[in-house]
């Protein structure tokens, strides 16, 4: 007779399940995290030389030869500046709206928070819109100071200048809480020791910020490598757009193109697993944690110099306006008529929800003075095909993608939670956040050279091919997001008290019913935040669209990017750069509704959700009240007084 | 009632339990008490089948439950966080189990609302999230969730040691009351000396993954069976070098009083609990290092006889002895623990 096991409830199809899992598992890690990377490894050493013979380095020989060094040179270039742009940018605005006392800092971080909602494709041809030549700014400031170059918004400079601002999103939300973390007694005790206002900060605030700083730094200088948007849209030769070029290419053009692109791909891979293991090896060593038990909220300190002071709240205001502008404008942009957004001036007195809502024509005389009408050359946002296509498809597939990932993430981190003892529960762990090391245009030049054939394990279907690439892209997104989840979503798991899962096996719960109604309801508000967070990066991405560059694959910030391009021409599309910043005002309202739920709506506890029922129930009641007396006093005024009669 | 035989534990290599016997009694209130790491909760948690002993049978009622599952065992637990369900009302809380035996939603009600009513929760705190109570009320809805599917023991694992000290006495004197109303056996776990004394029937003291002694709160006490027990329960003096010669105390013994057995007095002043002087009882001179206040009573160290003495008296107003003052201690032999040196 077998020995019951205590605790462990053996179910038969349970571990059926648990083989299917497995399975299921092992098939999407090998077939779409493995074997394309390491076909595209490989593909590197697979050239053959002009006789037809193998010659494994000539990709490499080619690359020292060439011109390839100077795509690596000039993406390294952009992200050491960015390194120190946004460090300066990043510690400023954080340090001005948390650290010192400026005046209206509440408003203040509003606007550098804006990056939030407003960033990616959105951000950078909103600031193209401003900055360029002919932009609104690039005007105003050439009328302040004429001796400016109109051209200073091109290359290099335009993408160090919207990628600083675009950056700073982390430091507004890591360093912020670290600095939110310090202990304020620290800072009183140094000022009573005697430290001047500017040491403390010197050598009591900023080294406890060092770690965060660290990984910010790491992870900026990832996001300059592998900078994507602002490049491309900026014109400026770094290793992504050059991927994505040799991706398209072809070896009539010139010498093996997708064998280049690999190895760029390769090299960018290399350089940010050192980069991760570099920030991992300093994040093992451990953080400065306070050791104080009644940790004492932080007070702004006031500048006591009265020019520094002054100074300052400059300083703020200045990258106030930075930031705002862009936003700003858009937004009035967007309800301006097409003739005002294409020569880029304001005018007050005509607005327009044209850019938004519906589809106008658009009459001209034609060479011989005849009139024309262009059906539907004024389209709106809700009101043009192309662009409907790509919010509906990037709905669709960011939806996907997101909710996939999260289901994948929390039957996953169930699963290691279970087994964080064990090897099998570190290696499920471990192939989660491989994507992590690899960067997302690795991840899509892989697949879309790999899927583009006839692949085996995936039915012989050639990914690539027409609208399967959109199963390509969400398999894509949700890869690229698995590390986020995994991150975020274990840490909801590994804070649920244990005693939680002891208490429901104690009052009879089976390990499904323990995990559906204990575990899950407590994770959800993390897995549903990770899901809206996720969510919101995807319908505005651009650098993965744009890799696999496909027409059925076409995202909502690719029709956004492209909207331009046949403005007005043969009087169609006409108002293509409205639309756009029409569209960018509708990311931006997605965004900030999505924000709004997941750190508003989504963080409320189950007690502060009944206490809101309780306050909406009694505040109802109040209103019956007063309607009901009014009522009353209505009914009695109508009743007759026949007092007299009686 | 509850009845262990020769349990063993083992986490990997190392031995959590050694063969530990217990029997705990129909309707008892049965305390584990230790240091942290002795053994007591691991004891819990095979009770309860959250652990599986390597050797050893655990009898409940007479019959072998040492493999049963967890949800067979009809063994209510209240946790030491208390393990309420965070995403759950009070009353989702309370009827968890009874759902999970599916019955029917008026049975569940009336049960619900029953226990709710014994325990003192009212109507509206029922409708209310587990994070809108106090430690108190969440206490009570955890002991509630424990008891309302009728558990024929039930277990508490260091319930109180997440509140302050003040809520910690007013629930400790009404999980008495509760436990003495349901009548149900309780096995309750601490590492807090004064707890298990004030509340328990019984008291098992543990060390190290042996059980030292089991016993009354006034056995465990008075009579504490072991070096360690005396140790652990209350304050103790060791006496050494002068005092062990001039009362004849063997060498080969650790001896120990407890610190209200030794009585203070001065030619003016004459501790109240002095016994008449006799021939066995042993006075020595010493001087009062210093006073620690207590309200209720005052613990002075005093260095009489070579050594440091520590010594509780009443607080009665009068009999308040300075630092320097001169004093007289009496021991009396009676009130000395013996134990041989292990």
């Amino acid at each position: 007779m077998q020995t019951p096991t205590i605790g462990k409830q053996k179910y038969g199809l349970g571990k059926l399940w648990g083989i299917f899992g497995g399975v299921l598992f092992a098939y999407l890690f090998l077939g779409f995290m493995v074997i394309p990377c390491f076909n595209t490894l490989t593909s590197v050493f697979r050239e053959t030389d002009a006789a037809g013979n193998p010659d494994p380095f000539a990709v490499i020989r080619f690359f020292f030869a060439g011109n390839m060094p100077l795509f690596l040179w000039n993406s390294i270039r952009l992200a050491l500046c960015l390194v120190v742009t946004v460090n300066v940018v990043g510690i400023s605005i954080v340090l001005l709206t948390e650290y010192f006392d400026i005046k209206g800092a509440r408003i203040l971080r509003l606007g550098y928070m804006t990056t939030l909602i407003y960033s990616g494709v959105a951000l950078v041809t909103g600031y193209q819109f401003l900055y360029d030549p002919n932009g609104l700014m690039t005007k105003w400031m050439t009328e302040v100071m004429p001796g400016i170059n109109r051209q200073w918004f091109t290359g290099f400079n335009a993408v160090l200048f919207t990628m600083t601002f675009a950056c700073t999103s982390n430091h507004a939300l890591f360093l912020r809480n670290a600095i939110r973390g310090i202990d304020y007694n620290t800072v009183e005790a140094a000022r009573n020791l005697g430290a001047k206002p500017f040491k403390v900060l010197l050598k009591v605030v900023m080294p406890t910020l060092l770690p965060t700083l660290f990984s910010l730094t790491v992870m900026t200088f990832i996001t300059g490598l592998c900078a994507m948007s602002a490049p491309t849209l900026l014109g400026y030769n770094s290793i992504n757009p050059e991927i994505v070029r040799l991706a398209g290419s072809s070896v009539a053009d010139e010498a093996f193109p997708q064998a280049r692109a690999a190895l760029l791909s390769v090299i960018l891979a290399m350089c940010t697993i050192t980069l991760l293991l570099v920030l991992n090896h300093y994040e093992s060593k451990g953080h400065y944690l306070s050791v104080s038990k009644t940790k004492a909220k932080l007070v702004k300190q006031k500048i006591q110099n009265p020019v520094a002071n002054v100074l300052a709240h400059i300083y703020a205001y200045v990258l106030f306006v930075i930031y705002m502008t862009p936003v700003v404008m858009i937004i009035v942009f967007s309800f301006q008529n097409w003739g005002n957004v294409r020569n880029k001036v304001l005018d007050f007195s005509s607005w327009t929800l044209s850019n938004y809502f519906g589809n106008q024509d658009y009459i001209y005389q034609n060479w011989k003075g005849k009139e024309m009408v262009s059906k539907g050359a004024i389209s709106g946002v809700f009101g043009n095909e192309k662009t409907l296509g790509g919010i509906r498809l990037s709905f669709i597939m960011s939806a996907v993608a997101a909710a996939l990932a999260c289901v994948i993430v929390v039957i996953a981190v169930n699963y290691i939670f279970k087994h964080k003892k064990k090897k099998r529960g570190k290696l499920v762990e471990a192939c989660l956040l491989f994507p992590w090391l690899l960067p997302t245009i690795l991840i899509c030049y892989s697949y879309r050279t790999f899927f583009n054939g006839n692949v085996f394990y995936v039915f012989g279907q050639n990914l690539y091919m027409k609208e399967n690439v959109r199963i390509l892209i969400v398999m894509a997104y949700m890869v690229v997001k698995l590390p986020f989840a995994v991150r975020m979503i274990k840490a909801a798991f590994y804070a649920i008290d244990e005693e939680l899962e002891d208490a429901a096996r104690n009052l009879g719960a089976s390990q499904m019913t323990t995990f559906l109604k204990v575990k899950l309801p407590i994770v959800l508000p993390s897995v549903l935040a990770v899901f809206a967070l996720n969510f919101n990066a995807l319908f505005s991405e651009y650098d993965m669209g744009a890799t696999f560059k496909k027409a059925e694959g076409t995202t909502y910030a690719m029709v956004i990017q492209s909207m331009c391009e046949d403005e007005g021409r043969n009087n169609v599309n006409m108002n293509a750069s409205g639309r756009r910043c029409a569209s960018t005002v509708f990311i931006m309202i997605i965004s900030g509704l999505i924000l709004y739920l997941v750190y508003g709506v989504g963080a409320r506890d189950l007690g502060e959700r009944l206490a809101l029922r309780v306050k909406r129930r009694k505040r109802l009641e109040k209103i019956r009240g007063k309607l009901g007396l009014v009522h009353a006093a209505a009914e009695e005024a109508a009743v007759p007084d026949d007092g007299g009669n009686a | 009632m509850i009845n262990l035989s020769d349990i063993v534990v083992k986490f990997g290599d190392f031995e959590a339990l050694h063969r530990i016997n217990v029997h705990v009694k129909e309707g008892e209130f049965f305390t584990f008490l230790g240091p942290s790491g002795c053994g007591k909760t691991t004891t819990l948690r095979t009770i309860t089948g959250f652990i599986e002993p390597a050797s050893g049978t655990v009898f409940m009622q007479g019959k072998d439950i040492t493999h049963v599952p967890i949800e067979k065992r009809n063994i209510g637990i209240v946790f030491q966080s208390y393990a309420l369900f965070p995403t759950m009302t009070v009353r989702d809380n309370i009827a968890f189990g009874l759902k999970i035996k599916k019955m029917k939603k008026d049975e569940i009600d009336r049960k619900v609302n029953d226990i709710a009513f014994k325990v003192d929760l009212t109507e509206e705190q029922l409708a209310k999230a587990v994070s809108q109570l106090s430690g108190g009320q969440q206490q009570r809805v955890a002991i509630a969730r424990a008891l309302v599917t009728e558990p024929a023991i039930i277990c508490m694992d260091e319930p109180l040691s997440n509140l302050d000290a003040k809520l910690r006495v007013n629930l400790r004197n009404e999980l008495k009351k509760m436990q003495r109303e349901f009548g149900i056996t309780t096995i309750y776990v601490t590492h807090d000396q004064e707890e298990a004394l004030t509340l328990s029937d019984r008291i098992a003291v543990f060390n190290k993954g042996y059980i030292e002694q089991i016993g009354t709160p006034n056995e465990v006490y008075n009579h504490s069976k072991t070096e360690f027990v005396a140790n652990f329960i209350g304050d103790i003096n060791r006496l050494k070098g002068d005092v062990m010669q001039q009362m004849r105390l063997p060498a080969n013994q650790a001896h120990y009083i407890r610190l209200e057995r030794i009585a203070v007095q001065t030619a003016e002043k004459e501790s109240g609990k002095v016994a008449p002087a006799d021939d066995q009882a042993a006075v020595f001179e010493g001087v009062i290092e210093s006073q620690e206040y207590y309200g209720l009573f005052i613990k002075y160290t005093i260095q009489a006889a070579g050594q440091t003495l520590k010594v509780v008296e009443k607080n009665d107003g009068i009999n308040i002895y300075e630092p320097g003052e001169s004093v007289l201690l009496r021991i009396n032999p009676a009130d000395i623990m013996h134990y041989d040196v292990r």
